[in-house]
């Protein structure tokens, strides 16, 4: 790594001014996606704002509406919160398949949401990809086997969280730490697609800005959860397509439903397609099967990646028949 | 000549013997190459070019030669040579900490004139893709070789395949990275190195720095891993001496993990496009291959065909494609996954072209008997009968089937190491020789025979290896010879040094030797009976010291060996779960079963990785590999381990060696249990969902 | 493609200013972009913090270090080393020399991949199995720190550590205290696991001579001796 100074606030409201807006500060939290960014030389900040040294971030309180989580709560923390597992088991299976146990005891939720993508372009310190502020996008004459079927263009990178389809799908709201002071938003504007003038950022937050918290409401009676993770790996890898189904069932009637899709767009990509074909229907296998085609009608593949088209489809039908069980 | 005796009378040979390195390994006390820390010690860094093919036209080593903390910079390039692949080695730098040796080399400025590179196997065999090096179209001389009359034989074949199978260039992965510790002491060299041959390795910085062979001292006393990459210092081993020489202070210079995965070696790539004929009555009449793969630039791609299975009429063509990046090396078996894959796929294509069974044609071209007592063993542990009749006829998303996979090897060893036996008054007693243990055991084994022939148990024989300071030499740990190649030396030794304590102590006693027992920790001399250590305390100040020789007699060449596999495809996602594999292996006489029993789990796991996970990935725009790390380079973990039997088979033969034949029989056994699941065939490894679901797509 | 030639003229650190001139370019317009769809999502440029400025609870919060003596309790011993913010815990047990000279010499941990990949470099923090490759040394003040060599209790085998040797769930030996320590974290937490348990506490761990199958019999052999 480069060289860096530390900065160890004791208070939260020290972070946006103490981050300067220069994008040469970054914050660190468990430091499991930056740290080997910077051991590649990915990321050279000249200054790291640690979050650790802040009492508070990393509490669980839950109450009747809903679950209250700190941003630097630690992923094992959120697998392992009965609480969370009983009542918001997407969340709590999502951040139970993050990575390896050394990384979950460490990573947080927050770090875990502004984790920068995989592409191993985007990771090669010596190719400077449009991402990073070069002309071109290698992925999209290149080797795309990884990359993204949804949402793509000008880069096509996949966001490789686990959790954030569970949250965007279990409808959470985020808390932002901004230098004008606190904002919440939905979970699922939190994430922005690239875009021709900023390809660069996978979420709205400027440089002087950090998550603080998440909020996820108690789901309605009667909804089940879910995540379901692909990957060619089966120890420590990310995913290839996932899904995060939240589901409210009566019988085998469908009344509300949220499926979210991991892996296949630079966002968690919301499967509005399925989710019409099972919105208030009766799920059958021909249903799901319905579903799960519909999911995939608009994915545009690329090179490489055409075969995460049958798993998104196989994905989401199979997603279907779970919330029936 | 010597006997091994009859091992089953043995209460050691063939038995499960806890490896004597455990203690040390489990507590972290075991120092590696990579945890030697020496007075004085710099912190050894290459730096390497990001670029895959360009001429060097400058190079400013003076930022790093500047920079507090940086004791010493040497290039490792001229200027205007070529830089022919990614990670390629500019220069080296030695520091006072890791740390300031990685600015160092980031300091180091270096121009380039670019020129075309070249990284897809199929670009750099095409016509107008950039002549690399000083073949045609990149392509070495074609390598023939021909037997019988093919015409005739396709002529009386009533079955004909003809397909393309492929490998992947697979990377070693060694958990320690290839590097040394440097120190000089005046002209005299001492080298800690992570290697698999401390006596080549000693010859080859002799040769570089024009040093007598007995001023160079190289250790090993435990290693993370070879496979066969690590046989000599290579360009990092004599940066790390020249830098310490420079420096005037010992030098410790280790891969990083992004070196050793690009430019450490590999397993070569494969193509081969084959042609096959069998008679309805199971007989392999022709056999006709055209085969390539790239090793980077240079030789050492190729693969075994035909193989295992006997063809009476047969044309082979091999060559090598040249492409700009990190060269092969030996790499576990070279030559036999690549072509054991492709031989055990197409086996299974020609016996249910024919309707028989694939074992029954299997055997039918294999004379092999040891082999055949293989697969029945092997077929009854997985349950051959379980497996679908029609392939791909089970219902269900999820698909079980079973294939079989077949392998042999040379290994047997060979004279030229030297070992000796000591028994000391005081009772304990030493077996000293130059091999080194990569974690195959052969300590442990050494101790075994060495306590076999004396009575003793393992963990009263001080085994020293790995140096090269005693003067007995060995080979390098390759081509699963170590065992052959070392034990009856050993054997021979600890005889002698038996032979000597009796002589010693009749003479003592003043009787026969033949009335000296020794036997089982105790010496019986007459009817009276000492401890070991009272025995031995006789000698007073005098050591019995006995080398060993070569014989023949204790050794021999030729291991076969068989897998099975049984997989469950999940027609929905493409995955591969393994479900259990079957491994049947022989070595001769086995001498630490436990220690076998691991390598062929070890091997096992290789071929699982093989067939399903590993590749390492080459961008042609960029000229980088994309992957030279552990999250895009995929090794088994834990959760790709299915249920393993391995079945170390015993046979009266000699010793023989079994690091490599485990490795073989997998990818095949694999391939063919995918096939017989889906009822489509998967002729690329590895066998990733996106190809599974590509070719139920196509079915 | 606008490769630059060679490291030399264009270091990271020029390209990333570049890049965030850019995106401070883009960013601004496009906070300009949502002022206008009144997200309300904007903030004015901040004046940054002086450096080391003390707040209304009298600590300096704001001191940027850049170099710092780490107090670190390794195997419930104290050690003080010399640190740069960069110096990860896994070089400081490696390489360590703490201010009386003494080594650290705590080279069970590894460095096998350096980025939080392979567990080679395994050791406990507080209980828990972490990368120390990816930890910063500075960051575990305070903390307990256990490596391999810590635990064996006065000279006796941990559990872990002697089914492993009965079990040979080890070769080359490389990955072993790197799953020793995350086998005994696992036992720690799940006194009782199945073997697709172990498989999946253990999967942050590579041992690439395959001694998967051993371990996980090891793993349960000490589970039951630790009943």
């Amino acid at each position: 790594m480069d060289k860096f100074s530390y900065i160890n606030p004791a208070r939260l409201e020290q972070v946006p001014g103490l981050l300067k807006n220069d994008w040469q500060s970054k914050v660190i939290a468990g430091g499991t996606d930056l740290v080997g960014e910077m051991k590649d030389y990915v990321e050279s900040p000249k200054r790291l704002v640690n979050l650790k040294s802040i009492p508070g971030l990393d509490q669980i309180e839950v109450d009747n509406q809903g679950v209250t989580i700190g941003a630097m709560t630690t992923l094992t923390d959120i697998a392992e919160h009965t609480d969370i597992q009983k009542n918001y088991a997407a969340l709590a299976q999502s951040a139970g398949v993050v990575a390896s146990p050394q990384i979950r005891n460490v990573g947080t939720l927050g770090g875990n949401l502004c984790q920068r993508p995989r592409c191993w372009y985007y990771r090669d310190p010596d190719a400077i990809c449009l991402k990073k502020g070069g002309d071109v996008c290698y992925a999209l004459s290149g080797l795309n086997k990884y990359h993204a079927i949804f949402g793509g263009g000008p880069v096509y990178i996949v966001h490789p969280s686990d959790i954030a389809p569970a949250l965007v799908a279990l409808g959470a709201e985020v808390t932002i730490l901004g230098a004008s002071g606190a904002r919440t938003m939905p979970m699922e504007d939190f994430f922005i697609l690239p875009t021709v003038a900023n390809p660069f950022r996978e979420n709205i937050l400027a440089s002087n800005e950090i998550i603080t918290r998440i909020r996820v409401p108690k789901p309605d009676t009667n909804t089940t959860s879910f995540y379901l993770k692909l990957h060619e790996r089966g120890s420590f890898d990310f995913a290839l397509v996932s899904v995060a189904g939240v589901f409210q069932v009566q019988g085998k009637k469908c009344q509300q439903l949220s499926l979210v899709l991991g892996g296949v767009a630079p966002t968690p990509w919301r499967s509005s397609e399925a989710e019409q074909v099972l919105r208030g229907q009766v799920i059958s296998e021909a249903l799901a099967q319905r579903a799960g085609e519909a999911a995939v009608k608009n994915a545009d593949p690329m090179s490489d990646n055409g075969y995460k088209v049958t798993l998104t489809q196989n994905l989401i039908k199979r997603a279907a028949m779970m919330a029936i069980g | 000549m010597a006997e091994w005796g009859e091992a089953r009378k043995s209460s050691l040979l063939g038995k499960y013997t806890q490896r004597l390195s455990g203690p040390q390994k489990v507590t972290g006390q075991a120092k590696y190459t990579f945890d030697i820390n020496r007075p004085g010690m710099l912190y050894g860094r290459i730096l390497r070019s990001h670029i895959a093919r360009g001429t060097l036209t400058a190079l400013d080593l003076s930022p790093a030669e500047q920079m507090p903390g940086v004791k010493a910079v040497i290039p490792l390039i001229e200027i205007g040579k070529e830089i022919r692949y990614e990670g390629q080695e500019i220069a080296a730098v030695a520091a006072d900490t890791r740390d300031i040796a990685a600015d160092a080399i980031r300091a180091i400025r270096f121009d380039y004139d670019p020129l075309d590179h070249v990284v897809d196997l199929g670009e750099a065999m095409s016509e107008g893709s950039p002549q690399i090096r000083d073949w045609e179209n990149n392509q070495s001389e074609r390598q023939i070789d021909e037997k019988g009359d093919l015409k005739a034989g396709w002529a009386t074949a009533d079955a004909v395949v003809e397909v393309t199978y492929s490998t992947e260039v697979q990377v070693h992965t060694c958990l320690e990275s290839h590097g040394h510790v440097a120190e000089w002491n005046g002209d005299q060299l001492t080298v800690w190195a992570s290697t698999q041959a401390v006596f080549g390795t000693r010859r080859d910085f002799a040769r570089h720095f024009e040093l007598p062979e007995d001023k160079v001292r190289v250790i090993t006393e435990h290693m993370g891993g070879g496979f066969g990459a690590k046989f000599g210092p290579g360009v990092e081993g004599r940066a790390a001496a020249t830098l310490a020489k420079e420096a005037g202070r010992p030098v410790k210079l280790m891969l990083t993990r992004k070196g050793e995965q690009n430019t450490a070696g590999n397993r070569p790539s494969m193509v081969q496009h084959v042609k096959a004929g069998a008679t309805k009555e199971g007989k392999l009449v022709a056999y006709e291959v055209s085969g390539y793969g790239t090793s980077g630039l240079g030789g050492g791609a190729g693969f075994t065909g035909p193989y295992v299975y006997q063809v009476p009429n047969y044309r082979t063509e091999k060559f090598n494609v040249a492409i700009n990046a990190g060269s092969g090396r030996a790499f576990r078996a070279p030559r036999h996954p690549q072509g054991a894959f492709a031989m055990d796929s197409l086996m299974d294509e020609l016996s249910e072209k024919i309707g028989m069974d694939s074992l029954e044609f299997r055997k039918l071209n294999d004379p092999n008997e040891i082999r055949h007592a293989e697969y029945d063993l092997g077929a009854k542990e997985i349950g051959w009968h379980r497996r679908p009749r029609v392939a791909g006829s089970g219902t269900g998303v999820r698909k079980h089937g079973i294939g079989v996979g077949s392998g042999q090897w040379g290994g047997g060893g060979g004279k030229g190491t030297k070992a000796r036996v000591n028994i000391n008054a005081d009772g304990t007693v030493e077996a000293i020789t130059g091999t080194q243990d990569l974690g195959t055991g052969i300590r442990t084994a050494i101790a075994i025979i060495v306590a076999d022939e004396l009575g003793l148990h393992p963990t009263d024989i001080t085994v020293k290896i790995g140096d090269t300071l005693p003067g007995l030499p060995s080979g390098g740990s390759g081509g699963s010879q170590t065992t052959p190649s070392v034990s009856p030396v050993v054997k021979t030794a600890a005889m002698a040094a038996k032979e000597s304590l009796i002589n010693h102590l009749a003479e003592k006693v003043n009787v026969a030797a033949d009335e000296v027992i020794i036997k089982e920790g105790s010496v019986t001399i007459g009817n009276n009976q000492l401890s070991w250590k009272e025995a031995t305390s006789t000698l007073g100040m005098e050591t019995i010291s006995e080398d060993g020789s070569w014989d023949e007699n204790l050794r021999e060449g030729g291991a076969a060996g068989a897998q099975f596999a049984e997989v469950e495809v999940d027609t929905e996602t493409g995955q591969v779960k393994l479900t259990k594999i079957v491994a049947v292996h022989d070595c001769g006489l086995i001498i630490n079963r436990l220690a076998t029993e691991s390598q062929i789990n070890g091997g096992v796991i290789g071929g699982i990785g093989y067939a399903l996970l590993e590749d390492r990935i080459m961008d042609d725009q960029t000229g980088r590999s994309l992957n030279s790390n552990l999250i895009d380079y995929k090794v088994p973990g834990a959760q790709e381990i299915p249920e393993i039997r391995a079945i170390a088979y015993d046979t009266d033969r000699k010793v023989t060696g079994i690091g490599e034949p485990v490795t073989i029989p997998t990818a095949g056994a694999i391939a063919n249990a995918v096939y017989n699941a889906i009822g489509v065939r998967i002729r690329s490894l590895p066998i990733t969902p996106d190809k599974v679901l590509a070719a139920l797509e196509e079915a | 493609m606008a490769e630059d030639k060679t490291r030399s003229t264009d270091q990271p650190e020029d390209r990333q200013t570049d890049l965030h001139q850019q995106v401070n370019e883009t960013g601004l317009s496009r906070r300009n972009f949502l002022k206008g769809l009144g997200t309300g999502a904007v903030a004015a440029t901040v004046a940054p913090a002086t450096l080391a400025e003390a707040d209304s609870h009298g600590a300096a919060t704001s001191a940027e270090i850049t170099r710092a003596t780490a107090k670190l309790s390794i195997n419930q011993q104290a050690y003080q080393i010399e640190v740069e913010p960069r110096t990860t815990l896994l070089t400081v047990l490696r390489d360590g020399i703490d201010t009386k000279g003494q080594r650290v010499d705590l080279t069970g941990a590894k460095e096998v991949c350096d980025r939080g990949a392979c567990g080679g470099c395994t050791i406990l923090v507080d209980g828990r199995s972490v990368y120390s490759c990816m930890m910063l040394a500075i960051d575990v003040e305070g903390k307990e720190i256990t490596t391999v060599e810590g635990l064996a209790d006065d000279g006796e085998l941990h559990p872990v550590q002697q089914a492993f040797i009965e079990h040979d769930a080890l070769m080359c030996g490389f990955c072993t205290p790197g799953f020793v320590i995350a086998s005994k974290a696992l036992l720690d937490q799940n006194p009782n696991p199945t073997r697709e348990e172990i498989q999946a506490e253990l999967s942050g761990n590579i041992c690439r001579c395959g001694t998967y199958p051993f371990i996980f019999e090891a793993v349960a052999s000490a589970a039951k001796k630790m009943k």
